[in-house]
């Protein structure tokens, strides 16, 4: 189906039947639904097969190294901040090989939305454990299956205050399609944790699987209530999906643009002050 | 879209930039030095006494070049400050020195080997290891005054007080100087520390001390007082750096501390990153957004940069990376000097890719080149980075006046239109940049070999093309490269590169051989061949480097330069100007 942000002549290279279609789609209605302007828009990701995203969408694009999407998007929100920026990568370029960068991050509070696909598996390196993928996961590197634990993305965004912490289910569209304008109209960081299935390489996680195993938040979960949020986000039968946690606080580029915010290719600096300052030496 | 004005937005087809030419003036009279090493523990206030001294000696006339020696440690060990005071301008330090001041009993020890029968050495009174020496001592009652005053710390401007009546230097100068040296609660007691160090010089007879004759120029008026880091600080903010993204490390956190300072008076924002992988990418972010990015480290932080550099290198977004070296590998030596990340520097990074080195050697290349690190990322799309060490960050000396105004700005960014394309092939090979959100088009970097828009491909022809065009942009740098600084005429080259610029300078004036001539890189990579027909043509090169293994003069052996002598040095030590004589001297007896 034809969309309007569709970048045209392109290669897409995921294979038939990808959850990442359904993200791909879902990026594309959220940015037009909320009629965010793609020309002011910049995805940057990892690499990856869910890095590939970036190519198949007209917006600007990044597509910088694996695990180092968050670094490359905190500092392009800074230096130009009416874009909006997304950072999207995997389960294994953002919490494995970025993931010191996710902690850090998520402290920085930029004004970003951090779409991870978790699929909790590797796919373009050909089926190896990622550090989402669930004890006992068998692969030709993980051979007796996975002794570690899984890598709960949700309750470490927590245990650092994130403003915005999310899971969904690609499988339940509308309600991921909810949560994802939920999570560009929030101020500050916010993290979009989407299931999606890897149909060749994982056969335990399937989109059966993830809709089987997930469960939407009850009406009654208080997202403003850090501790009830931490709380369901270690719950694992079923796995609770929608809006964990949410409350803003001043971002990134606040504590560093005081007064107007502006891009930083407008910027100058006033010579005459530099050589009053040199002048003290 | 609103129309956005970029300020000095500029084209590759303007010619290169020049940089402002500085000649360090020159007094009438013959220059004499004094060269006074001071020993203490860290913490001691060592530190505070080399600023004070400073101050007071060019308030007094005289020219300083001050250096410091110290352990990785906070508190504690044996540190030394050297400060050379003359009637001239001063280039590097010397090992060798007219007068030490022993601050404890472990200064002495440490320093041995660089004092000569004539040092006089001045130590405190009660320190018994002094009891057997054999050596030109005075001893002095400084701890005693101090202790007597509230705080042993106050022997550091008793020191001071002594060394201004020792040199018949003004006190009032020097009482002057407190006000800004010492904090307003201490100022009384340092007052009279100093009183009381300068009557006791009157006590000390047959000092034996060269006299500094006075200046014709007056140093106070026409130069400015600063270390390399803060000329490089400089040097970066009039290359319009507003963003530097760095993890703390020895040697280069100076430049990261000027640039925080700086911050509340620019526009420059300022982030410590988790780690250097970030910090690299955190520039290159920032450059793709618009930004005048930097980041600073060492070698063992821009070791974990390198996958980075190759980033920087594929989707030719710009960068400028300010490496101060310090001595290897791993850990090495932390707070100590050596030039041995050239190879480093010109190696990291996967893949064939171009960039830029510039190896400043005194204050004035410091803050040019620094300027023009983020003129030429931006001109040609590369990385580039600002090759430094620890002396020559740390090291304080004197600083022509500046003229900020001659520095050209410019900013090679493009609005964008619908048809746009990053990576449009042109004979340069260098590709119109825009940034997201500066026009109609759409920006597309990619780290994945790419075509014309940025789309990701496996084309083997399109890979070729575009392996191409990166390397054209090599041949479009090479043609606008530096040449080395030459200076003098003769039939022996002393080359050197970087921070050994002064240490040659001054051992050459010294040796006074009219064979002799010094040639000086900044610009080590890339070298364009033309520029090193000066070395064709000498009957002898020696090369100069601090480290092991003679890593630029392998370069210009590549580049078929014939290297007869080299004087190399790994101790962690910066060369010392007449230690480097001697090395010099008994080399050049034997050519005819």
């Amino acid at each position: 189906m034809k969309h309007p942000l569709d970048r045209v002549n392109v290669d897409n290279a995921w294979c038939p039947g990808c959850g990442n279609f359904g993200i791909l789609k879902l990026l594309k209605e959220v940015l037009t639904e909320l009629g965010l302007n793609p020309k002011n828009t910049a995805i940057v990701s990892g690499i990856g097969q869910a890095s590939k995203t970036p190519y198949y969408i007209d917006t600007h694009m990044f597509s910088s190294l694996h695990g180092r999407a968050l670094p490359v998007a905190t500092t392009l929100k800074a230096s130009n901040p009416t874009l909006n920026v997304i950072a999207e990568g995997g389960d294994g370029d953002m919490y494995g090989e970025g993931g010191n960068h996710f902690i850090h991050t998520v402290r920085r509070n930029p004004n970003i939305v951090h779409i991870v696909h978790n699929n909790m598996v590797y796919g373009l390196t050909k089926g190896q454990a990622s550090p989402t993928s669930q004890k006992g996961f068998e692969s030709a590197v993980q051979v007796k299956g996975v002794s570690n634990e899984p890598f709960n993305p949700i309750s470490v965004a927590l245990a650092l205050k994130a403003g915005f912490v999310s899971r969904v289910n690609i499988g339940n569209y509308e309600h991921a399609k909810t949560v994802l304008k939920q999570a560009f109209l929030h101020k500050g960081y916010a993290l979009v944790d989407i299931f999606q299935p890897c149909v060749v390489f994982n056969k335990v996680n399937t989109r059966k699987w993830f809709n089987s195993n997930t469960r939407e938040l009850e009406v009654t979960h208080d997202s403003s209530n850090l501790s009830m949020a931490m709380q369901k986000a270690l719950e694992d039968d079923p796995i609770p999906i929608g809006i964990f946690y949410q409350s803003e606080s001043s971002t990134f580029e606040d504590h560093f643009y005081e007064d107007e915010k502006k891009a930083l290719f407008t910027v100058s600096h006033d010579l005459d002050t530099l050589h009053d300052l040199f002048e003290k030496y | 879209m609103k129309n956005t004005n970029i300020p000095f937005q500029a084209t590759l087809t303007d010619p290169p930039v020049s940089l402002p030419k500085y000649y360090k003036q020159k007094s009438d009279s013959e220059g004499q030095t004094i060269d006074i090493l001071i020993g203490g523990a860290a913490g001691s206030g060592i530190n505070i006494l080399e600023n004070l001294l400073n101050k007071a000696f060019i308030l007094n006339g005289y020219f300083v070049f001050s250096t410091k020696e110290f352990m990785s440690r906070v508190r504690g060990g044996s540190n030394t400050v050297l400060l050379r005071i003359s009637n001239q301008p001063i280039h590097a330090p010397c090992w060798h020195v007219d007068l030490f001041v022993a601050l404890d009993k472990n200064a002495l020890p440490h320093v041995q080997e660089r004092l000569t029968e004539q040092t006089l050495i001045i130590a405190n009174e009660s320190d018994p290891v002094l009891k057997d020496e054999q050596r030109n001592i005075m001893t002095i009652p400084m701890l005693q005054t101090a202790k007597n005053l509230g705080d042993i710390r106050y022997a550091n401007s008793y020191v001071a007080g002594l060394l201004f009546g020792i040199l018949k230097a003004d006190l009032n100068i020097l009482l002057k100087s407190v006000v800004s040296a010492f904090t307003e609660d201490t100022q009384k007691e340092n007052e009279t520390s100093i009183q009381e160090g300068y009557t006791y010089s009157e006590k000390l007879k047959n000092l034996s001390l060269p006299i500094i004759p006075q200046t014709s120029l007056s140093p106070k008026d026409y130069f400015h007082l600063l270390d390399g880091s803060s000329a490089t600080g400089f040097g970066c903010i009039l290359g319009g750096c507003n963003m530097i993204t760095s993890y703390p490390m020895s040697p280069s956190t100076g430049v990261l501390n000027f640039m925080a300072s700086m911050s509340k008076k620019f526009t420059i924002l300022v982030e410590q990153s988790e780690d250097e992988i970030a910090a690299l990418n955190m520039v290159l972010g920032g450059w793709f957004g618009g930004a005048r990015a930097m980041t600073s480290t060492s070698g063992g932080g821009f070791a974990l940069m390198s996958e980075a550099v190759s980033l920087s290198g594929i989707s030719e977004t710009p960068a400028v990376i300010y490496l101060a070296q310090r001595p290897g590998p791993a850990t090495g030596m932390p707070t100590r000097t050596e030039q041995g990340d050239l190879n480093l520097a010109m190696h990291s990074g996967h893949g064939d890719f171009g960039r830029i080195i510039l190896a400043p050697g005194s204050l004035e290349e410091c803050l040019n080149y620094a300027y023009l690190a983020f003129e030429l990322a931006d001109r040609y799309q590369v990385p580039v980075i600002l090759l430094s060490d620890q002396y020559l960050a740390d090291t304080i000396n004197m600083m022509d006046k500046v003229d900020f105004t001659a520095y050209e700005q410019r900013r090679y960014i493009v609005n964008s239109d619908t048809n746009y394309n990053r990576y449009t092939l042109n004979e340069d090979g260098i590709s119109p940049r825009s940034v997201p959100g500066l026009g109609q088009g759409i920006v597309g970097s990619s780290s994945h070999e790419h075509d014309e828009r940025g789309q990701s491909t496996e084309d083997y022809k399109v890979r070729e093309i575009m392996v191409k065009k990166r390397e054209s942009k090599i041949k479009r740098i090479v043609s606008e490269t530096h040449a080395p600084e030459v200076q003098g005429k003769g039939s022996i080259a002393i080359i050197g590169w970087g921070s050994t610029k002064g240490a040659i300078f001054e051992a050459l004036q010294g040796l006074n051989d009219p064979r002799l001539f010094q040639i000086h890189f900044v610009w080590v990579h890339p070298l364009n061949p033309e520029h090193l027909d000066v070395l064709k043509q000498n009957k002898t090169n020696i090369i100069i480097e601090n480290n092991v293994s003679g890593q630029f003069a392998d370069t210009l052996r590549g580049h078929g330069i014939h290297i007869d002598y080299h004087i190399l040095q790994s101790n962690g030590f910066p060369f010392f100007t007449d230690l480097l004589q001697n090395e010099l001297s008994k080399i050049i007896k034997d050519i005819k």
